[in-house]
C-alpha cells in the first residue's frame, strides 16, 4: 500500500464518479452537480463555480482515498472489494450527513430548513439522500461512489 | 352544504415566516398551518373541516366586534376586539429567527387590554397529519406539550391563564384588564428536540420580525397610485417565497373550491412555471433583486432534471414529484375532495417554454448574467419549441378534456423562439440555430392569424378553428406578442370584456374544460386586462378598471383566486400568488402609461 497509489486511484476514482454523475444528470436520473454545488461555495457566478469546483472536488477525492489508505493501513487489508464497500458507505455517509447536514450548514449560497424570509438562497438544500435533486439521485450516488471506492482500493492494493 | 364551523374566506388574513403561513380569521381563530413547510401536513386544518382539522382559537368570551390591519407594511396582523365590558388588542405573527438557539417555526400571539376587563378564551387543538395524526398531549415542565411521530409543537403561555390539557386540547382561559399584556407562543420541533423560549426572547423576535417586514417594505421602489395595495401584494408574494429554495408557492392553500359544494379543489402549494415569468417581471419592478435571482437560480436547477422538457409544477424543494390524493376531510363548507399534490404536474402544457425563456430574458435585461452552460439549455429549450409548438396541449387553464391547440400556447411558443432569437442576438445562447428559430416563429405568426382568428367575432379565440374565448389571451399583450391583424390585441380585449366580463370580473373562457361544476370569477384575468388596457393606450379605462379592483381585496388588503359573481365571496385557494403578480405588474403598467 502507498501513498501515490492512492492518490492515482483518487484521481481516477473521481474521474470516473464525475463522469458517472454527470451522465446520470444527461439522463435524467439526477439533479445532482458536485462540482457545481462545491464551486459555487466560493463563487456564485455559475460558470466560474464549475471550473473551480472541479478542482474542490478532485482535491477531497484525493483526500478521501488518503482517508481509504489509512483504514485499508489499519486493519492491514485492502483490495477492490473492499474498496466497493468502503464506496458504499461512502455514498451513504454523503447522501446523508455529509451533502444534507454539513454542506448546507457551510455553504454560504445554500438554503436549509432553518432559511426564513430575510434569507435568500439561490440553492436549494439536496434533501435526505439528495431526493430533492430527484429521486433517482441515492441510487446514481452509490452506484458512482461503488464506483470510485472500486477504483482506489484496486489501485492501492495494485501499487503494494 | 354546511356552513356551521366555517368563516368567509374573505375573513382570512396570512401571517408567515417565508417557511409556512398560517391563516387567521377575523374571529381569532388560526384555522390553517402547515409544518415545518408550507407543503407539508397541516397541523390546524379548521378551514377544511371545521371538526377534524383542529386549530386554534383567541378571542374575547362576550359577543364582539372586530376591527383589524397589519401592523404598517409588515406581515404581522392586529385584531382589535370590541366588547361590551372592554377593548382587547391582539397581535398574531410567524416570529422570524434571529441568532440563539430559536424553535425552528414560532408562532406568536399577543394580547393587550385597551380598556375594560375582558374575559378571554383560547384553545389549541393541533391535528398532526391533515388530521389523521393522534396528538400526544402532555407538559415538559409546565408547558404543554402536543407530540406525533416526527412532530411537536410546545404552547408557552404567560399571563394568560393557567393552561388545561384534555384528551385533544390546550386552553385556557384570562382576563384582560386595561394595560395587561399576555402572551402565548407556539415553538415547533420537526425532527429534532423542541427549544422553549423564554418571554423576553419571544417579544424580542416579536420586534425584530415586525422591523424586518418594515425594512423590507421600505426597499420596495414602486411610487405611484394604488403603492398600499402593491406593497401588500409585495408583501404576500413573500410569504409564498420558500425561503429555503427560492421558489414561488402559487397560493397558501390546497382545496378551497372554485364553487362551494363543487369539485373543483386543488392544490396550489407548488410552483408554477407558467408565473415564472409574471413572477420575474414583478419582482424586479419592485426592486427585489435578489428574490428574483434566487427564483431564476431555483427554476434553472428544478428544470434541469426533465431537460430539455419542462415540468408544468415542481415541488417547493424542486422534486417534480407531486402525485395527487384526496384526503379525509369534508371540505371547506362540505366542498370535497379535499387534495393534495397536483394531477397537472404528468400535463404536457406548451405556454410553459414561452415563460421560462422570456423568464431569463428579464432576467438578463435587469442585469443578470448567463453562464455558457444555461445557455447552451435555453438553445435546445428553443429546439424542442421548433419541433413540438404544431401539437395540442392542455393549455395554461390545465384543462382535464381534450388537448386543443390553445391559441394562448402557441402565443407563449412564439414568446419563447422570439427570446431565444433576442437572447442569440446578444451572443448570450449559441445562435446556431437562430435561423431556425426566426422561421418557426414567423410559422407560428402564420398559425394563430389564419387559424386562431375569427373574422365572425373579430377577435382571436380560446383555440384554433373554435369560437370560444379565452382571456388567457390577454397575455399575448403583456409579453409583446405583434399581432399583425389586432396590433394591440384591442378588438380581442373588447370582445374578452363583452363576452366573458361582469363589471370589473372576467372569466377565464367559455367552453369546456372536461369539469363539472362551475367556478367565479378569475381575479388575474381581471389584472392582466387593466394591464392590457394601459399597454392598449386605453389609460382611463385601465385606471377606472383597477380602482373597481382593488376595492375587491378583503379588509386585508388579500385576495382569493376567484370571486363569486353574486355575492362577492372569494372562492379558491388564498392569498393567491398570481393574483397579487397581476396587481403589482398592472399596477406598474397603468401608473406608467397614465405618466405618459
Amino acid at each position: 500500500m502507498s501513498i501515490w497509489g492512492a492518490l492515482a486511484g483518487g484521481f481516477v476514482g473521481t474521474l470516473v464518479l464525475t463522469s458517472a454523475l454527470s451522465a446520470a444528470s444527461e439522463f435524467g436520473l439526477t439533479r445532482m452537480d458536485l462540482p457545481f454545488l462545491l464551486g459555487t461555495i466560493v463563487s456564485s457566478d455559475r460558470g466560474r463555480a464549475r471550473v473551480l469546483g472541479y478542482a474542490m472536488h478532485f482535491a477531497v477525492g484525493l483526500l478521501f482515498a488518503l482517508v481509504y489508505l489509512a483504514i485499508f493501513a489499519a486493519i492491514d487489508r485492502s483490495g477492490w472489494a473492499l474498496g466497493a464497500l468502503f464506496g458504499l458507505l461512502h455514498g451513504l455517509f454523503a447522501g446523508t450527513a455529509l451533502v444534507t447536514v454539513l454542506l448546507p450548514a457551510i455553504h454560504p449560497r445554500m438554503g436549509t430548513p432553518l432559511s426564513a424570509a430575510a434569507d435568500q438562497p439561490l440553492l436549494e438544500a439536496p434533501g435526505f439522500m439528495m431526493l430533492n435533486y430527484g429521486r433517482r439521485t441515492p441510487l446514481a450516488t452509490i452506484v458512482a461512489h461503488i464506483a470510485y471506492g472500486t477504483i482506489v482500493g484496486g489501485f492501492i492494493s495494485f501499487a503494494s | 352544504m354546511r356552513d356551521a364551523g366555517y368563516s368567509p374566506l374573505r375573513d382570512y388574513a396570512a401571517i408567515g415566516d417565508g417557511r409556512t403561513l398560517a391563516l387567521v380569521s377575523s374571529k381569532g381563530s388560526i384555522d390553517w398551518l402547515c409544518l415545518p413547510d408550507l407543503d407539508s401536513p397541516s397541523v390546524f386544518g379548521a378551514i377544511l373541516d371545521a371538526e377534524k382539522g383542529g386549530g386554534f382559537s383567541l378571542a374575547p368570551e362576550p359577543p364582539f366586534t372586530v376591527e383589524r390591519a397589519y401592523l404598517p407594511e409588515t406581515n404581522a396582523l392586529q385584531t382589535i376586539f370590541k366588547t361590551e365590558v372592554g377593548v382587547v388588542r391582539v397581535t398574531d405573527a410567524m416570529l422570524l429567527p434571529g441568532s440563539g438557539l430559536v424553535p425552528s417555526r414560532e408562532l406568536a400571539r399577543r394580547v393587550e387590554g385597551l380598556s375594560g376587563s375582558v374575559p378571554m378564551r383560547w384553545r389549541v387543538e393541533a391535528r398532526f397529519m391533515y388530521g389523521s395524526g393522534r396528538a400526544e398531549l402532555s407538559r415538559l415542565g409546565e408547558t404543554p406539550v402536543a407530540r406525533s411521530g416526527r412532530d411537536a409543537l410546545a404552547v408557552s403561555s404567560w399571563d394568560a391563564g393557567i393552561p388545561v390539557l384534555d384528551e385533544t386540547s390546550i386552553s385556557a382561559g384570562f382576563v384582560a384588564c386595561a394595560g395587561d399584556d399576555a402572551l402565548i407562543a407556539l415553538s415547533v420541533a420537526h425532527e429534532e428536540p423542541l427549544v422553549l423560549p423564554s418571554r423576553t426572547e419571544v417579544e424580542s423576535r416579536l420586534i425584530s420580525t415586525t422591523a424586518f417586514w418594515r425594512e423590507w417594505s421600505a426597499g420596495r421602489t414602486f411610487e405611484g397610485p394604488w403603492r398600499d395595495a402593491v406593497i401588500r401584494s409585495a408583501l404576500v408574494l413573500k410569504l409564498l417565497i420558500h425561503s429555503p429554495s427560492g421558489a414561488i408557492a402559487a397560493a397558501g392553500t390546497t382545496s378551497l373550491p372554485e364553487e362551494i359544494g363543487g369539485d373543483r379543489n386543488w392544490d396550489y402549494r407548488f410552483c408554477w412555471v407558467r408565473d415564472s415569468a409574471l413572477t420575474l417581471h414583478a419582482l424586479m419592478q419592485l426592486g427585489c433583486p435578489r428574490e428574483g435571482e434566487s427564483f431564476f437560480w431555483w427554476l434553472l436547477h428544478a428544470s434541469q432534471l426533465t431537460h430539455p422538457r419542462l415540468g408544468v409544477l415542481y415541488r417547493l424543494n424542486g422534486s417534480d414529484h407531486a402525485p395527487e390524493s384526496i384526503l379525509p376531510l369534508s371540505g371547506y363548507r362540505g366542498s370535497g375532495p379535499v387534495r393534495i399534490g397536483n394531477a397537472a404536474v404528468d400535463q404536457e402544457q406548451l405556454d410553459i417554454y414561452g415563460d421560462l425563456i422570456r423568464t431569463a430574458w428579464l432576467y438578463v435585461v435587469a442585469g443578470g448574467d448567463l453562464d455558457s452552460d444555461t445557455g447552451r439549455r435555453l438553445a435546445e429549450i428553443a429546439d424542442l419549441i421548433c419541433e413540438i409548438w404544431r401539437r395540442p396541449d392542455c393549455g395554461i387553464w390545465e384543462v382535464r378534456s381534450q388537448p386543443l391547440h390553445f391559441t394562448h400556447s402557441k402565443i407563449m411558443c412564439w414568446v419563447a423562439l422570439d427570446g431565444a432569437v433576442r437572447l442569440a442576438d446578444r451572443d448570450l445562447i449559441p445562435h446556431a440555430h437562430a435561423t431556425r428559430w426566426r422561421r418557426e416563429a414567423e410559422a407560428i405568426r402564420a398559425f394563430v392569424d389564419e387559424r386562431c382568428w375569427s373574422e365572425e367575432a373579430g377577435c382571436y379565440v380560446r383555440s384554433a378553428g373554435s369560437s370560444e374565448l379565452d382571456s388567457s389571451l390577454l397575455l399575448g399583450a403583456l409579453m409583446d406578442y405583434p399581432s399583425e391583424r389586432d396590433p394591440h390585441l384591442s378588438a380581442t380585449i373588447t370582445a374578452l370584456r363583452r363576452e366573458l366580463g361582469s363589471g370589473p370580473l372576467l372569466d377565464r373562457y367559455s367552453g369546456e374544460d372536461g369539469l363539472a361544476g362551475t367556478e367565479g370569477a378569475f381575479l388575474c384575468c381581471s389584472f392582466w386586462l387593466a394591464d392590457a388596457l394601459a399597454r392598449a393606450g386605453r389609460v382611463d379605462e385601465a385606471g377606472v378598471l383597477m380602482e373597481q379592483l382593488i376595492g375587491l381585496a378583503n379588509d386585508v388588503g388579500l385576495y382569493a383566486e376567484e370571486v363569486d359573481h353574486q355575492s362577492g365571496e372569494f372562492l379558491g385557494n388564498m392569498p393567491q400568488g398570481l393574483v397579487h403578480l397581476a396587481l403589482i405588474n398592472a399596477a406598474v403598467s397603468v401608473s406608467k402609461a397614465q405618466r405618459r
